[in-house]
């Protein structure tokens, strides 16, 4: 087809290449892949929680089987965002190649109401492109001019007859490379964050329609320690804090180097020997991502470590935003965290083994969430043939 | 678009085709082999399918997930979550409203069909000659609907088509009940002249082959539920016995009862002269000694070669005038030296058979008319528009049934070949019911058996001379391959595991294979060539009294 970046060249007065196109998501690059950031800043009282003599583990085992008898399920909402990120094309502008970024992006919130029923609560999915932001070659604004372009391409007649459109286009920045930079990754950069966006503002319609309360929590799938963003229309986390309220991050994965207790002492150690429905206790910190918000962490072993792989398979990194003032001097109630520990350990069951090798660390309604949202994904070679 | 309960699936492995299209529904819909849904498709068409196969699945992808999933084998966990699942669904198309069979969409909407829908998709609503043959329950609670299903006539009694062969386990299948609610429908159908052609007629000759079961089928049923009358209503039959039935019971003595009936009820029907005794006598019945002979393997043909002797009247044969006679006749040929080309052995063989037989006092030395006496070709011949014939043999031995049978199949056939003389009032179409038909044409039964010719003979010939066999067995796979591949109509009963794994089932989609074990009495899977596909239809009970012990 090709009629896009033709557009997009003449627009834009570049060039394009026809380089080859590929999805990034599918090019296996060994790493380690952490679903928490990096760069933590301690907060003076590195405990988290009410009970300030609690050092070691706590068994949650029992709370766990007494709930699941007795009451109902602490979580009913959860909530996954993913994005598929493709290279599309090079583009030259002053003598420089840029790459064209495109990505698909889904955030969905799924509803468990009883066992049996387990379906879809919200959905946002849509295109975006990344562009570095020598393409707005005029001093006219880049929102501006962007979303121009934006408008212009989507009144192509391939994307209409397709009923396809983009939803934004997203300047990288086009500065100096360091060394180990590239400007795929910033461009990749950009539909991750408008994804992170996206999620904030589901999580904000689930706090606005009143749908999270004591009863009703919400797991997000990975880390809340979102970054502070410059474009989007929940800038700052810390603005929007409340919203946090009933909502538990859980990570799959997570840094064990960054573990470190109040003396500073790593204690991945003891996450690495951590019982079986065991946690440990809670710290509290800040990242450089999210200044102004402090956040609680705690680790829980799910799964026997005789039955997984790794000392940290079958542990889930679990995070919770101090919301209310009493909250960040005090810490979190502790009754609050062994009942999202229990509740988290009760939703262990089923699992997606043999389906994802994350298995040990995934819980089944996240991973439907997940399952679902990708399932909504236009076909890799559909999607990089559009343009 | 009706009720929506799911939508097309179409993949890369398993795509919709002309014949088929699989759906998703909800894992807690209840639907049922052979139930008719529909589907949106181009031009506003709609195609219809009918569901061959129902399976469940998963995420799960082997049985270890689920091993682990209920925490490493914990039978008791209960999850805060039940496996994602649904239910898919095998269908096989049966039509489109615009004759449109591209195949079917992905992800276009699955409905149920109402029930003129379910008619016009089973090709139901355009059955020309409609008769009877059962009714339909489709879906379940609110959407349940009940539609009668009628065969078309012509290809069950002819010119088009001709034979019925029902199968199914002793008992449970209901075969004799579900023959008799046919021949009801067919004799309403003739007495009322539904569709029939002025010159059209039939009669029924229906052989009684266990206990009581049809020796009183002009009684009512007074047991017969108000819901069975207003199934008949619903077919458009009435509730009332057969009309026109007469009896033919063996002729019995004290020593031989040769029937099941109870004295004083067949006293009771010969005093109302709709009962008669029948007997073979030597002078007119010798023709059928060979019928005797019907199992006997007889690859070097000797016993052919007796019985031709006695037929020519070489000996002494051509001047004997009973049964006894005929056995000291015979008892000569065993001394040495008088059989002629005939072997002494073969002559013992032979007597050895036929003596068995004639010791039965069916065989005697002539007929008592005013004893309601008559021989069964006699009566056959005189058989007229509407009646009934119940030919009861149950208590006969193996042998002698077959004997009666061929006797009667044979009669039917000369009748309706003129051989019984020129008779204007003979019946169009005369309807033979008999079961255990593996009795008589299983298809271990010696080639040259002249009942297994005979039925042959009807099967391939008989629908051009208006002779029509209503057949019934327990395993058809053990029916001679020629007889039951002429019968136009085919009526599955329950049957077992071993039977489906036979070829002749080998064709039947592997569900309805299954449905058949599991049939209920008063179920059956039926075949027509006017049917776009099998159909899993019921019946009500008979109208005609039952005897509770048989």
């Amino acid at each position: 087809m090709g009629k896009v970046l033709d557009y997009l060249a003449s627009e834009t007065k570049g060039t394009c290449y026809k380089s080859h196109r590929y999805c990034f998501d599918r090019v296996d690059i060994p790493s380690v892949v952490y679903d928490d950031k990096q760069n933590i800043i301690f907060s003076r009282s590195k405990v988290g929680e009410t009970d300030k003599g609690f050092t070691a583990s706590k068994s949650l085992g029992e709370l766990a089987k007494k709930i699941n008898r007795q009451s109902k399920p602490l979580f009913k909402f959860f909530l996954d965002g993913s994005r598929r990120t493709y290279k599309v094309d090079d583009v030259a502008y002053n003598n420089r190649i840029y790459p064209i970024v495109a990505g698909q992006i889904g955030v969905g919130c799924c509803i468990r109401e009883n066992p049996d029923s387990f379906k879809s609560f919200a959905f946002e999915n849509y295109s975006a492109l990344s562009l570095p932001e020598c393409a707005n070659k005029d001093n006219q604004p880049n929102e501006l001019f962007f979303n121009s372009l934006t408008t212009k391409i989507n009144d192509l007649p391939g994307l209409k007859k397709r009923n396809i459109s983009l939803e934004k286009i997203l300047p990288y920045e086009d500065r100096r490379l360091k060394d180990d930079e590239k400007y795929e990754q910033k461009g990749i950069a950009k539909i991750q964050d408008e994804m992170i966006e996206s999620e904030k503002r589901l999580v904000a319609r689930l706090a606005r329609e009143r749908k999270l309360n004591f009863d009703s929590y919400l797991i997000k799938d990975g880390s809340l320690q979102y970054q502070s963003s410059k474009g989007g229309d929940l800038k700052d986390l810390a603005a929007i804090k409340s919203n946090y309220r009933c909502v538990v991050g859980v990570s799959k994965s997570f840094n064990p180097e960054l573990c470190l207790d109040q003396f500073n002492r790593s204690i991945a150690k003891k996450i690495a020997d951590l019982k079986l429905f065991h946690r440990t206790p809670v710290f509290k910190y800040m990242t450089e991502r999210s200044r102004g918000v402090e956040f609680s962490v705690w680790y829980l072993r799910i799964r026997g470590i005789n039955r997984t792989v790794s000392p940290f398979d079958g542990v889930l990194k679990i995070e919770k935003i101090l919301v209310t003032e009493n909250e960040m001097e005090k810490g979190l109630d502790s009754d609050e965290i062994d009942l999202i520990s229990a509740n988290l350990i009760n939703e262990c069951f089923p699992t997606c083994y043999g389906s994802d090798n994350r298995w040990a660390n995934h819980l089944y309604p996240v991973y439907l969430t997940e399952t679902f949202i990708k399932s909504k994904y236009l076909s890799d070679v559909y999607f990089l043939n559009l343009f | 678009m009706s009720k929506i309960i799911g939508k097309v699936a179409a993949t890369e492995k398993i795509p919709t085709t002309i014949d088929e299209f699989y759906f998703w529904t909800d894992k807690e819909r209840i639907l049922h082999p052979f139930d008719v849904v529909k589907v949106e498709h181009l031009n506003n068409s709609v195609t219809f399918g009918v569901i061959e196969e129902i399976s469940h699945i998963t995420d799960a992808t082997s049985y270890l997930t689920s091993f682990i999933s209920s925490d490493f084998g914990d039978v008791n966990l209960e999850a805060n979550t039940h496996r994602v699942g649904m239910n898919f669904v095998k269908a096989k198309v049966v039509g489109n409203t615009e004759n449109i069979y591209t195949p079917v969409l992905d992800g276009r909407r699955v409905g149920l069909a109402n029930q003129a829908e379910v008619g016009t998709a089973l090709g139901l609503d355009k059955i020309e000659h409609p008769l009877p043959c059962g009714y339909l329950e489709m879906y379940e609670g609110e959407d349940e609907i009940v539609l009668p299903v009628h065969f078309n006539s012509h290809f069950v009694l002819g010119p088009d088509g001709a034979h019925l062969n029902i199968s199914g386990i002793s008992g449970l299948a209901a075969k004799t009940s579900y023959a008799m609610f046919l021949l009801k429908a067919i004799q309403e159908k003739y007495i009322n002249k539904i569709d029939i052609k002025p010159n059209e007629s039939a009669a029924f000759v229906i052989f009684n082959v266990k206990g009581r079961d049809l020796l009183a089928i002009d009684e009512s049923n007074k047991d017969l539920s108000k819901q069975d009358k207003q199934i008949y209503e619903m077919l458009g039959i009435n509730s009332e016995p057969f009309e026109n039935v007469q009896y033919y019971y063996p002729h019995f003595d004290d020593e031989h009862p040769n029937t099941y009936a109870q004295k004083e009820d067949v006293k009771y029907q010969i005093d109302q002269n709709k009962a008669f005794k029948y007997k073979y006598v030597y002078e007119y019945d010798r023709d059928s000694l060979e019928l005797l002979f019907a199992n006997i393997d007889d690859s070097t043909g000797t016993m052919d070669s007796i019985i031709n002797y006695v037929l020519t009247d070489q000996g002494n044969f051509g001047n004997i005038r009973n049964w006894s006679d005929f056995l000291g006749e015979v008892d000569e040929y065993l001394k040495p030296g008088k059989g002629g080309e005939i072997t002494v052995m073969s002559w013992r063989k032979f007597k050895r058979i036929v003596r068995k037989a004639l010791t039965n006092p069916l065989f005697a030395k002539r007929i008592s008319n005013e004893d309601n006496e008559t021989r069964l070709r006699d009566s056959i011949n005189h058989i007229r528009k509407n009646d009934i014939f119940v030919v009861d043999i149950a208590r006969l031995d193996e042998d002698m049934q077959s004997f009666v049978f061929g006797d009667v199949i044979k009669a039917i056939y000369d009748l309706k070949l003129g051989q019984a003389g020129e008779q204007d009032d003979i019946p169009k179409k005369i309807i033979i019911f008999v079961d255990e038909l593996n009795k008589y044409a299983s298809s271990d039964v010696p080639k040259n058996s002249p009942i297994l010719r005979q039925v042959r003979d009807i099967t391939e010939r008989g629908r051009s001379l208006g002779i029509i066999l209503f057949s019934a067995e327990q395993f058809k796979s053990s029916i001679d391959d020629r007889v039951k591949g002429n019968c136009s109509t085919h009526a599955y009963g329950r049957t077992n595991a071993i039977e489906i794994s036979k070829n002749d089932y080998r064709y039947i989609p592997q569900v309805y294979r299954g449905m058949m074990t599991r049939l209920k009495q008063g179920e059956y899977i039926v075949q027509n060539p006017v049917f776009t596909s099998p159909l899993n239809i019921k019946f009500p009970n008979p109208i005609y009294r039952q005897f509770p012990n048989g």
